[in-house]
């Protein structure tokens, strides 16, 4: 072979062997290449260098130039999170200015060490990309929950509520609130007895014109210029019934299947017809059935729309029904039929039996169907007319086709379970789970329940639920309280983390019982953690309160607290009921720190009153919360009658230390000293005001506070 | 030499192309609203949002417990209590009473109560009835809410730190 020959073939071998290497060599240099710009590297990096810019020991001394990872097998986390959010332990890195992803977790009960990241905040814990860990990709379904959600994850363990998450907390309620339990499974939310009225005689109370409107838009809510008009979920005094999206055929056929359920005819009353001539004619009529009205402090649950320098609100409770135009829309008979006994009406209603005077009850009824009426109420509503029976049997089926029942019943039909679909899981669900439709939002959880909840047909067309509007907090807080729900946990170890809700319920028996559910007295106050929390919680009102001033409380209810709108209604209560309320709470109703019997009044000497009223005055300068005879602070309650209200052995266990007779009280728990505590109890015996019986009107505006003063 | 050329070249273009692969790391947005654990409307503004970290938020929380009733001119329960005091207590946002006061101050005050720092016996203490981390949260929401806006003192330079 000649050499150039050789030489030549050498150098294409060579050349192609020198190619092939360098491109075998550059494939190599790729990897370490790429190893080194991964992304958690990048970040390691630029903390090592952050961290040698502050206080270096301790940063540096804690630093790993690794993959962090926590894992708590018995969670199923794996949080690789700490492998570029370095400083999330660092107290130093706190602060606002420190840049993410290296700033410190703001404190919180739970620390991240024990816990891991994923667990509230969710994410991939594997990933180490920024994209992997927050978003959701192909691979990856579970995006990072928007800090604006994140105390559903406290809820997914606490099933009871906490101070710390109102949110959490409000949207619990809010579902309880807008029934959704009616028609989908949800955990800790509990089904009451009534969800919506029963229907079975729903055509004695209202018309059929009205069925038609309430039907169509039952959110009726004031403008400003105090007219009824139809506008969004904006008071929390609107109706809890949603709105249903019906044709005008739907609500001709609904209402007049609703109109002819006359299952149990109103018997009228008569009332006694010498009361009726004597004030039939009488101008004062209305206004004396205005103040009974008034008096009896039916604001106390119901609101009525108030005008006051040119802005109507609706003023007063939330327990029951708006009233300001109940007068057009029920029957007279039925209205004071329903006034004297509404648990004949509805076996399960919150609204206690009032013991009504003939004279009450007519001047009261008058009131209501004359005052507060609007004749515009029904306007709008075609005429109806008789329901044919074509219509009736429509009405039927549409009533079960809507799923009426499951929060309505009416004889005859039964009760629906489960219409809508079981959401006890929903706040796990990935999003290849749920059904997006047309909807143009980002695929993901949060936005579909959010889209869910505005408007159901935006996800599905044909969906059954009907619309509520919301607010944007109550629309956050709704998402929260289902994003909590993750059905149950997926570890045993996360079950037994679980912190249950406690099911409390106190119904007495007896004759206390009978009185107690008479009135109704846990819609508004609390016994023994069970009830409402309109009213102070009563479960050691016998240890805090007299015997005396308890009957003369609740035959004639005063205002304790100066800044208070709402007051006890005056129920018109028997001498019998009242001493049976009173008995029962002095004898059962006690707190073991404070035996009424334990301290003995007689022991207090005037001079230990002096020195008492000193303490009170400049020492401690109670009159800054608390009113004595006219002056001082409207947080507390007057003082005027602490010596006729409350038992010595309270006032001194109270003194030691509120929170441990109510732990949410915001009395300050101050270090009074033993002689302190005598001193200011012998002071507080001496206040003394007679509670006077209401005889005429002008008493309810001017309460105690106003009276004046102690002895 | 043009060997040498070539791989350079190749080398340098190879090293281009994968580093255009990689997305430069993202910082996600921030919209301080958005990882707010709750919020406050500025007393004086109610356009101006105020975003509050879990602190704070728990500060807010026993804010409007037990403070708001002198701290405010407007509580939950309606009139307040603050015109009824002489002295007048501040209010809470009042930034230019309570940012002058350091965190030690404002800690104590709160705990000990106002006869204790020399001021009014009608603010009571509360150290027996919150605890130590409540306070501190109470004073990190006081804190966030101050107009005109707290500045906290200048954080010490680190002897360590390289310039």
């Amino acid at each position: 072979m000649p050499a150039e020959k050789m030489g030549k073939l050498t150098d294409r071998t060579r050349l192609i062997f020198a190619v092939s290497s360098v491109v075998f060599l550059a494939v190599l240099a790729i990897s370490p290449f790429k190893d080194f710009r991964r992304e958690w590297k990048q970040y390691n990096r630029s903390y090592l260098r952050f961290a040698q810019g502050r206080d270096t020991k301790k940063l540096l001394a804690d630093y790993r130039p690794d993959i962090g990872q926590i894992w708590l097998p018995g969670m199923n986390v794996v949080d690789r999170c700490t492998t570029c959010h370095q400083g999330i332990t660092q107290a130093s890195l706190a602060d606002k200015s420190v840049p993410q992803p290296f700033r410190a977790h703001p404190p919180i009960p739970h620390n991240v060490r024990d816990w891991g990241c994923t667990v509230c905040h969710r994410g991939q814990g594997p990933a180490t990309e920024v994209a992997e860990a927050h978003e959701s990709t192909l691979a990856w379904e579970q995006p990072i929950l928007p800090t604006r959600f994140i105390q559903a994850s406290c809820g997914t363990c606490h099933y009871a509520d906490l101070p710390q998450t109102p949110q959490l907390t409000h949207g619990r309620q809010l579902l309880g609130e807008l029934n959704c339990q009616g028609c989908h499974r949800l955990p800790g939310i509990d089904r009451p007895a009534m969800l919506g009225p029963d229907l079975t005689n729903i055509g004695t109370k209202v018309s059929r014109e009205w069925i038609y409107k309430w039907l169509k838009e039952p959110r009726t809510i004031l403008d400003k210029d105090g007219n009824v008009t139809v506008i969004g979920y904006e008071t929390k005094e609107e109706p809890r019934m949603p709105k249903f999206r019906l044709t005008e055929t739907e609500l001709r056929g609904l209402s007049a299947y609703l109109s002819v359920q006359k299952a149990k005819a109103v018997v009228p009353y008569k009332i006694d017809a010498r009361i009726v001539a004597a004030w039939s004619k009488n101008p004062e009529l209305i206004s004396q059935g205005e103040l009974r009205f008034r008096q009896m402090f039916c604001t106390t649950c119901h609101s009525l729309a108030v005008t006051r320098a040119g802005e109507t609100k609706l003023i007063g409770g939330e327990i029951g029904p708006e009233l300001t135009k109940v007068g057009s829309k029920v029957n007279a008979d039925w209205l004071i039929a329903w006034l004297r006994n509404p648990q004949g009406y509805l076996p399960h209603t919150r609204m206690p039996r009032y013991g009504w005077s003939d004279e009450d009850l007519y001047q009261v009824a008058q009131y209501i169907t004359t005052k507060l009426t609007d004749s515009d109420l029904l306007t709008g509503v075609p005429q109806l007319g008789q329901p044919t029976e074509e219509e009736i049997q429509l009405g039927r089926r549409i009533f079960l086709e809507k799923g009426c029942a499951s929060c309505h019943s009416i004889d005859g039909l039964n009760p629906q379970k489960d219409f809508g679909p079981d959401l006890s899981a929903l706040g796990g669900k990935n999003a290849s789970e749920l059904e997006f439709g047309a909807a143009k939002i980002p695929h993901n959880l949060v936005a579909y329940i959010q889209a869910k909840l505005q408007d159901p047909t935006s996800v599905n067309l044909a969906a059954r639920m009907p619309q509520y509007n919301w607010n944007q907090p109550d629309l956050d807080a709704v998402t929260t309280a289902l994003l909590s729900m993750k059905g149950p946990p997926a570890t045993s170890a996360l079950q037994n983390l679980v912190v249950p809700s406690k099911e409390v319920a106190f119904h007495p028996t007896g004759s206390f019982g009978e009185v107690y559910e008479r009135y109704k007295c846990y819609t508004c106050h609390k016994f023994n953690g069970y009830g409402g929390d309109l009213a102070p919680d009563l479960s050691y009102e016998g240890s805090r309160a007299q015997r005396q001033w308890l009957v003369d409380f609740l035959r004639n209810p005063q205002t304790l607290r100066p800044t208070l709108i709402l007051r006890m209604p005056q129920f018109n209560m028997s001498d019998k009921d009242a001493a049976t309320l009173a008995d029962y709470m002095t004898m059962v109703l006690q707190h073991p720190l404070a035996n009424p019997g334990s301290v003995d009044a007689k022991q207090f000497t005037p001079a230990m009153a002096t020195l008492g009223k000193q303490l009170y005055e400049v020492k401690y300068q109670c009159q800054s919360c608390h009113t004595i005879g006219g002056t001082g602070g409207y947080v507390g309650p007057n003082l005027n009658n602490a010596g006729g209200w409350l038992t010595p052995a309270w006032i001194e266990a109270w003194l030691r230390n509120p929170q441990a007779l109510n732990p949410l009280t915001i009395e300050p728990r101050r270090n009074f000293t033993e002689d302190e505590v005598r001193a200011l109890t012998a002071y507080l015996v001496t206040l003394r005001q007679s509670i006077k019986p209401q005889k005429t009107a002008s008493t309810t505006a001017t309460h105690a506070a106003a009276q004046g003063a102690g002895r | 030499m043009r060997l040498h050329v070539s791989i350079a070249v190749f080398l340098w273009m190879t090293s281009v192309a994968v580093s255009g692969c990689r997305k430069p790391a993202e910082t996600p947005k921030a919209d301080p609203l958005l990882v707010a654990y709750d919020t406050e409307a500025d007393w004086t503004d109610a356009q101006h949002v105020i975003s509050l970290s879990y602190q704070q938020a728990q500060g807010k929380r026993i804010f409007y417990q037990h403070c708001v009733w002198c701290h405010a001119d407007a509580t939950p329960a309606g009139p307040s209590n603050r015109s009824n005091l002489t002295p007048v207590p501040p209010l809470l946002n009042d930034g230019a009473t309570l940012n002058a006061e350091s965190d030690e101050y404002v800690q104590n005050i709160i705990t000990l109560g106002g006869t204790a720092m020399g001021k009014s016996a009608m603010m009571p203490p509360y150290g027996r009835m919150l605890s130590a981390e409540e306070i501190r949260s109470v004073m990190a929401f006081t804190r966030a809410i101050a107009q005109p806006p707290y500045q906290p003192p200048a954080r010490a330079a680190s002897q360590y730190s390289v310039k």
